[in-house]
């Protein structure tokens, strides 16, 4: 139970699916195969972004421009597939989006030492920008269905994007948990200065992180876009925020080092799901933002309280110890 | 007096006045006062949420959830004033609104060790859907009379036909200064008051430099906090009442895109985004250095899209140049103490 307690997975986990149940007395279609499949289709965007978020905070960052490098990757899949680019071709171009994007904001970070939450609130406002400047600040419509056919493709049932995205989490929780190097995330965000001494490539590292999140961002822009179907000039807006809210849900730590991708996806998937379930009980969807605060803040401050009541329970195990009563 | 000339604000001033004469010789309409003087509106709304933020940033902290504390008062005074009460009484609950939305900000960052960011991004949801949701909310509390559609019939389209008297607050002027350039003069003379005059500005520095050192000297850190979070809540609220009275209009989603430039302002106005640092005076001038650039950009032709692309690399260059000349003074010293010692 300590254990269960102590893993904030777990526990977001299990609020989840509680508040899943819940609903389900109330309205029980959300019970359906269906639905659930659903509610994780919806997810799949903030999923991606927050995975690629989650490196950059693991390393003790943080980016607040991947909602808007999502958007940019959008703008140049669409803009490119119009420009009758095939689908494949278009997907690289979204990609290297992606990844310059995340590059400029860890060149900024790394090399010209600008704090991070200036860099990536500089670049939010010039990707942003970027995005209305190459359309023209009109909607990218009139996809091929090229691009929307994969939306529909569906394997045992669950779409194929809801099988990507597992993928890319399966593949990042391995290389989190087995790839030595992976590691150096977590060394980084924890001790800097010890990482450095180490020997550790504390500057390569943190440029990793950056140019990954880039790079999820762009992966979630493929998948927003074939979903969508369209391209809206605030294309995933305000997603940055969502993406940070949802790792620190997840268990992800701001002051570094801490952290999995699992956790990160679940804390997304409960972002989103707030939302399915607000639909499922008949509230308006004018209260999603309302109880996603309300909730981000209910778990950090039962975090909070939990990491303090342990605290407590190893300090006062500590004077047993030394005054040399046991209680044993 | 040697060291106010090599001072940032000094820089910061110096640039402003360049600025003008720049955009007054592409566009002559900058040399007039009064037209001068009536353009900073367009941009108080960021000078009255960025002044108390610098407190905010001075301890190392960070309020991000003022742009949803000015969408929450602006409809809060529309819906008082829809109910009845008086337009002025109806400011008056917005800006309490803010402060007990600051307080909880500040309790919640005193009181536990989440991160300010984690904290103000969650009330910053949870401001906005508060915002967008109490429309509907008194509905459902039964104050029905208001209209066929009750008030949620305001969720989108705003509230209009605020009385004149209101919106007298920002076309009225004193001379050619508009009432509410005046107002952000006082509120930045009484923070800097508080900031650079009193034991409690001090103590806001002292926690933004070492934690630590103020707890174990005794700072009442929990109190300086909340009241740092608390004047930014106002301010925050005072810019959506601000506005609200400029717009003529009462929306829940007023201000949304105020994040960018009020953090600019700030950290462009010398406050070090680590904590330890920033002045009342640095960002009066840089958020009035900002307004007016996008004055000058907008009147040129330069479109929003493109403006937004300027400030974000601003934004950028600034730091990037202030770390580079912060890294060459580190290495000139280090020189310096080297040469010291071979002599010695």
């Amino acid at each position: 139970m300590r254990r269960l307690l102590k893993s904030r997975e777990a526990l977001v986990a299990l609020l989840l699916a509680l508040l899943i149940v819940a609903t389900g007395l109330v309205n029980p279609n959300i019970l359906k195969f269906q639905s659930l499949v659903e509610i994780l289709n919806a997810s799949l965007t903030l999923v991606l972004i927050t995975l690629g978020e989650m490196f950059v905070i693991l390393t003790r960052g943080i980016d607040v421009s991947v909602g808007a490098a999502t958007g940019l990757a959008a703008v140049i899949l669409g803009t490119t597939l119009n420009l009758g680019w095939p689908v494949a071709l278009a997907v690289l171009a979204a990609l290297a989006t992606g990844i310059l994007a995340g590059a400029v904001n860890a060149f900024g970070i790394t090399v010209l030492r600008v704090p991070p939450i200036i860099m990536t609130l500089g670049t939010l406002g010039i990707y942003r920008g970027l995005m209305r400047i190459i359309t023209g600040g009109s909607w990218i419509e009139n996809l091929p269905q090229s691009i929307k056919e994969p939306n529909l493709w569906s394997f045992l049932g669950i779409p194929f994007f809801v099988w990507v995205t597992l993928f890319v989490l399966a593949a990042t929780a391995w290389i989190t948990l087995r790839y030595r190097p992976a590691r150096y995330f977590y060394a980084v965000g924890d001790n800097e200065q010890g990482a450095y001494v180490l020997g550790l490539p504390v500057r390569a590292t943190q440029f990793l992180a950056y140019t990954l999140a880039g790079l999820f961002a762009a992966l979630a822009a493929v998948v927003y876009t074939s979903q969508i179907g369209f391209v809206s000039m605030n294309a995933a807006d305000g997603y940055e925020l969502k993406a940070i809210a949802a790792n620190v849900l997840g268990g992800v730590s701001l002051t570094g080092g801490a952290g999995t991708p699992l956790g990160a996806a679940v804390g997304a998937l409960f972002m989103t799901a707030v939302h399915s379930m607000l639909i499922f009980l008949g509230v308006p969807g004018i209260w999603d933002n309302a109880f996603a605060g309300v909730i981000l803040l209910l778990v950090v401050y039962v975090d909070y309280r939990l990491r303090k009541a342990l605290e407590l329970q190893r300090r006062h195990a500590r004077i047993l110890g030394e005054t040399g009563v046991s209680d044993g | 007096m040697a060291r106010f000339f090599r001072s940032w604000e000094f820089a910061l001033a110096v640039l402003l006045v360049l600025e003008l004469l720049v955009l007054g010789m592409i566009n002559p309409t900058f040399y007039n006062l009064e037209n001068l003087l009536y353009s900073t509106l367009d941009f108080m709304h960021i000078l009255f949420a960025a002044l108390p933020l610098t407190l905010v940033i001075i301890t190392a902290g960070i309020d991000i959830s003022g742009v949803s504390i000015m969408g929450l008062a602006s409809i809060t005074l529309g819906l008082s004033w829809v109910a009845g009460v008086n337009v002025f009484v109806a400011a008056g609950i917005a800006l309490l609104v803010g402060v007990l939305a600051g307080l909880f900000n500040g309790v919640f960052v005193a009181k536990t060790d989440v991160n300010p960011l984690v904290v103000t991004l969650g009330t910053l949801f949870m401001y906005a859907g508060l915002a967008q949701g109490l429309p509907s909310l008194l509905d459902l509390l039964g104050f029905k009379a208001y209209g066929s559609e009750g008030l949620a019939a305001y969720q989108y389209e705003g509230i209009t036909g605020l009385p004149e008297s209101f919106i007298a607050l920002t076309e009225g002027t004193i001379g050619i200064v508009p009432y509410p350039l005046i107002l952000v003069l006082l509120f930045a003379l009484v923070l800097g008051l508080l900031l650079h005059r009193t034991r409690f500005g001090r103590y806001l520095y002292l926690i933004g430099v070492n934690p630590e050192a103020a707890r174990y000297s005794g700072v009442p850190i929990v109190r300086a906090l909340v009241l740092a979070y608390v004047l930014s809540g106002f301010g925050a609220a005072l810019a959506g009442v601000m506005l609200t009275s400029y717009m003529t209009s009462a929306r829940a989603d007023l201000g949304g895109d105020a994040l960018l430039p009020i953090i600019t302002a700030v950290v462009l106005g010398g406050a070090d985004i680590l904590g330890g640092s920033g002045t009342i005076l640095g960002t009066l001038l840089a958020g009035t250095l900002l307004g007016f650039l996008r004055q000058g950009l907008l009147a040129m032709g330069v479109t929003n899209d493109l403006i937004q692309v300027v400030v974000g690399g601003l934004l950028i260059a600034a730091m990037a140049a202030k770390q580079l000349v912060a890294r060459l003074g580190e290495r000139r010293l280090n020189r310096q103490a080297l040469s010291g010692r071979r002599r010695g």
